[in-house]
């Protein structure tokens, strides 16, 4: 055989490598009921339940951040993080949460936020004194 | 009917929008004339190319003319136009106006396309008879980055988004202010209303945002070069000839592209809070690898033109390296990475605008190597495995193939829209990128070491051996200490990766004491690669040994099973003046200032020897936040620099100075405090509270005070203390008075302690007095929590950057010097 034929098939061999990898390193967007069956992290996106609310007292535990997240199939489950409040919480329009699912409970490692306030625009309440105050 | 709007001035943006669309058609002009000046057989006839350089010119012109309107517009704060709106606004400093300049979509294509305009020129004066066809393939690009600042409607669909369209054009005023627009009157004097802008965005408030995009869009600018070659050197069927001019291009492109890349490390590591400098974020990833691919192309290049061969992988990895570009362009600014990118832009509607500039410039080159084929000077000799240009080779094939590993894994957004599936990212993608790349970065660090003892054509393999088995035995006696002094002999990757790095260092120096000594040629590839090996090895050993100082203990619960679910917290909370002890440091929030609108705060840090009790270090940070009413708490953080490691902290959580002060306001003083101590004492006493060690003092029987009347008969006491906090002395002397039959007490406050004294009674049987102590509850005090993070011997890195770019420098020039030669 060839050299460049070895090189060839050596290259085409770990690319195929990667492809397993990937796929047994990537797993799907999932649901808090499909993250309830098994015990290893999975990807959960849906909505922070606002009626909830949030829990965090950095004074008691500045490593304890909970509140309740609703899935993309209406589920509601309490969230808890090992970590402070992230920036901007109470904005996001969109979580995606990196965790495990235990006793009904939700923890989180990783929580990705949306937040449209980052790039797009603000709603601005112009009062008719001519202050302009920002909306939440 | 058009409404005639108040106080607007429209003339600056219809200036600039007419300068888009002069960039725009100058640039299809230009590509037009050089595309038929290439293809015109008469050499004497010059027209087309006159033409093509004069509609180039006006290009660069118009170009410029946009961003000085911008310029004006954001720096005179016309609220008018939407981007300055969005993107500046008047707290901001001067130099951060310049960052505001290129914060959004908008400005930044007009960034690449300025970078752009100027390489063409540049080109125009030194590629010669190369002029016709590379100008055609940049003025064709510049044609596509013109076009992403157009903002003009074309039947239903908009082409591109001009910096310059007007605010009500581009926000629905009336619902933006629906009381105060209902009124027709306040409709038209809009601007009234609008005071200020938006501004940058605070993440972006930092040094490193004025210098990094404009470098790493030189660098993406400067990849069209050698693109621009090869698509030339297909197109006029010289086939050999472009690797010559197009070499000192691609150097150049690697050296600015890879500055840039590094930078935007700097910047995560100075002032975001990645806890760290690199984190295999897909924007990252993106710039990352057309920067890996061209450094393939590069040593592909130098092989084919010192031997002939490996022609199709040269031109092969110079053409995918601007696609991806290209591609990396798509993906930052689509939006497509919106669930797995924390800064990515969000999309403007310019999806379909950018796959078409990426497709555009992917046919093209298949079309031309297609058409080409077999007039491709391929060889099919099989390489000598003792030379030079078949390692180079392999060197080459390896990057790629870690760059295929990572573009394939952060494409999975793109895979999931394009096939409707629902994969999501490896969940911890800095383990799953390293098990990969790790393996790879020993390969290419091993083989651009020993590549070094080999010729081209072919090498005496005695030779060979003796010079590479020395350098190995030197090698692993260097790492061997190595290793040992950075700890990071716990794991066979990392122990792996150094010996390699070593080796390659020392293989590149051996090469350097040559090149000193007569073989010049070399000395700038030497120095390259010395720095990327010492890039490489900083990055290990910061990244494998780095760790969280701020471990909270405190709150870890020891239970089984429970420990899986929750680990030691690496925030840590510290109340205003209290030591903290954390690892081998000793913490203390000291102070905080605010200056509109950042907070400062800060952190003391003390290293105590525990057998002496001496002090053997003593500094503060001063991290600081910034309560930002758009996008809440917002933190950069300070480092301590030393010569073998840092120590990096941000705060992660504190509470809003303004409430604070706000509540504390509303109350009265003593229910801001817990109930009292009370104790009796006399001269010379100490008394141990939270807030300090308080010492009692002689009385003074003649105390003053601004409130203090005395009448004749009246008796008034006062009791000087002192309060030592970790050394710091606070005085106070609360007062008891006896006026008649009654007795009242004047109370002392100490704001920084939390302390309330009240001298309340006299004993004098015994000698002593009352003393009421008020502290305030913890919960009250000043608190911030923060987190700190040790990266040892991270200079490496930063020594690696600057060694490999002087690299650089030395071989484009020397490269420059070849073409002259010719």
């Amino acid at each position: 055989m060839k050299k460049s034929a070895i090189i060839g098939l050596i290259t085409i061999a770990i690319c195929v490598c990667f492809l397993v990898s990937l796929n047994a390193d990537t797993s799907n967007y999932s649901t808090f009921t499909e993250a309830a069956k098994d015990s290893r992290e999975f990807h959960v996106m849906g909505h922070w339940a606002k009626e909830k609310g949030t829990y965090y007292d950095a004074l008691k535990d500045a490593n304890h951040f909970s509140f309740y997240m609703k899935d993309e199939k209406g589920d509601v489950k309490k969230v808890i993080y090992s970590g402070t409040k992230p920036q901007d919480f109470e904005r996001s329009e969109k979580l995606v949460l990196i965790g495990k699912m235990n006793s009904d409970t939700f923890y989180a490692s990783k929580i990705l936020m949306k937040c449209p306030s980052k790039y797009n625009n603000d709603l601005v309440e112009i009062k008719q004194d001519g202050q302009v105050k920002r909306y939440k | 009917m058009d409404i005639q709007f108040t106080g607007e001035t429209l003339l600056p943006g219809k200036v600039g929008q007419f300068f888009i669309v002069l960039a725009f058609a100058a640039a299809l002009l230009s590509t037009i004339s050089y595309f038929f000046a290439t293809r015109n057989k008469d050499l004497a006839d010059k027209s087309w190319q006159r033409l093509g350089r004069i509609a180039f010119l006006i290009n660069l012109f118009s170009v410029i003319g946009i961003g000085v309107t911008l310029f004006y517009l954001i720096l005179n704060h016309y609220n008018e136009y939407y981007y300055v709106y969005s993107h500046s606004s008047k707290t901001l400093p001067v130099y951060y106006i310049v960052s505001a300049f290129w914060e959004g979509q908008e400005g930044s294509f007009w960034l690449w396309a300025f970078w752009q305009a100027i390489l063409g020129t540049i080109l125009m004066w030194k590629a010669r008879t190369w002029e016709n066809g590379v100008m055609t393939v940049v003025s064709f690009s510049q044609v596509f980055l013109t076009s992403m600042l157009l903002g003009v409607q074309i039947w239903t669909e908009r082409v591109g988004s001009s910096p310059f369209i007007l605010l009500r054009d581009a926000v629905n005023l009336k619902e933006m202010a629906p009381v105060v627009f209902a009124d027709a009157e306040n409709y038209k004097n809009y601007l009234k209303f609008i005071t200020d802008g938006r501004g940058l965005n605070p993440l972006l408030q930092n040094y490193w945002m004025v210098i990094h995009p404009p470098t790493l869009f030189l660098g993406f600018a400067s990849m069209v070069v050698p693109f621009a070659y090869v698509i030339t050197g297909l197109w006029q069927k010289r086939y050999k000839e472009w690797v010559k001019p197009a070499m000192p291009w691609a150097l150049f492109a690697v050296m600015v592209l890879g500055t840039g890349i590094i930078m935007g490390s700097f910047w995560a590591y100075e002032a975001l809070n990645f806890g760290g400098f690199w984190a295999w974020d897909p924007v990252e990833n993106a710039s990352l690898i057309p920067w890996l691919t061209l450094i393939g192309a590069v040593h592909v290049m130098i092989a084919f033109k010192n031997t002939g061969h490996a022609f199709f992988t040269s031109i092969a990895l110079v053409l995918v390296s601007f696609i991806l570009v290209l591609y990396a362009s798509f993906l930052t600014r689509s939006g497509i990475l919106g669930e797995t990118s924390v800064h990515s832009f969000t999309d403007l509607g310019m999806f379909g605008h950018l796959i078409l500039y990426n497709v555009v410039f992917l046919v093209i080159p298949v079309v031309l190597i297609v058409l080409r084929w077999k007039e491709l000077p391929i060889t099919n000799k099989d390489e000598e495995t003792y030379s030079r240009e078949f390692w180079m080779f392999i060197g080459a094939l390896v990057v790629t193939v870690a760059c295929i590993q990572v573009i394939f894994s952060t494409s999975v957004p793109v895979f999931n829209k394009a096939f409707g599936t629902n994969f999501a990212p490896p969940i911890d993608a800095i383990k799953y990128y390293n098990q990969w790349q790790a393996p790879f970065a020993i390969l290419i660090t091993m083989i651009s070491g020993f590549s070094q003892f080999l010729k081209y054509k072919r090498t005496d393999t005695r030779k060979f051996y003796s010079s590479l088995i020395a350098t190995l035995i030197i090698a692993v006696v260097v790492t061997a200490g190595f290793v040992y002094i950075t700890n990071v002999y716990n794991n066979l990757i990392y122990i792996l990766l150094s010996f390699s790095c070593m080796f390659a260092i020392l293989s590149n120096a051996r090469i350097l004491t040559q090149g000193f000594s007569g073989k010049g040629k070399l000395v700038g590839a030497a120095v390259a690669h010395i720095g990327f090996a010492l890039l490489l090895v900083g990055a290990l050993v910061a990244a494998a040994t780095s760790r969280p100082v701020s471990i909270n203990a405190t709150n870890f619960i020891p239970v089984k099973d429970f420990e899986k679910v929750e680990k030691p917290g690496e925030n840590m909370v510290l109340y205003k003046n209290e030591p903290k002890k954390m690892g081998r440091f000793t913490v203390t929030y000291t102070n905080d200032t605010t200056i509109a609108p950042n907070t400062y705060y800060t952190l003391n840090f003390k290293v105590i020897d525990e057998k002496t009790g001496k002090l053997k270090e003593d500094f503060n940070l001063n991290p600081r936040v910034q309560i930002n009413e758009k996008m809440g708490l917002i933190a950069s953080p300070d480092t301590k620099h030393y010569l073998t490691y840092d120590v990096y902290t941000h705060i992660t959580s504190a509470p809003d100075k303004k409430e604070a002060h706000a509540e504390s306001d509303a109350q009265s003083e003593e229910q801001n405090y817990k109930k009292p101590r009370v104790v009796t004492v006399s001269t010379g006493d100490t008394l141990h509270t939270s807030s300090g060690i308080i010492t009692v003092k002689d009385l003074n029987f003649k105390p003053t005070a601004k409130s203090l009347a005395l009448a004749e008969g009246d008796i008034a006491v006062g009791l000087p203390l002192e309060i030592d906090l970790n050394g710091k002395i606070y005085k106070a002397e609360p007062i008891f008075l006896v006026k008649g039959h009654n007795t009242f007490d004047f109370a002392r406050n100490i704001p920084e302690l939390g302390l309330r004294l009240r001298f309340t009674k006299i004993l004098p049987d015994q000698k002593k007095v009352e003393l009421q102590v008020f502290e305030k509850p913890q919960q009250s005090k000043d608190w911030v929590v923060f987190k700190s993070i040790e990266f040892p011997y991270i200079n490496l890195y930063w020594v690696g950057l600057i060694v490999m770019v002087i690299g650089f420098v030395i071989s484009i020039i020397r490269r420059q010097k070849e073409i002259k030669t010719v």
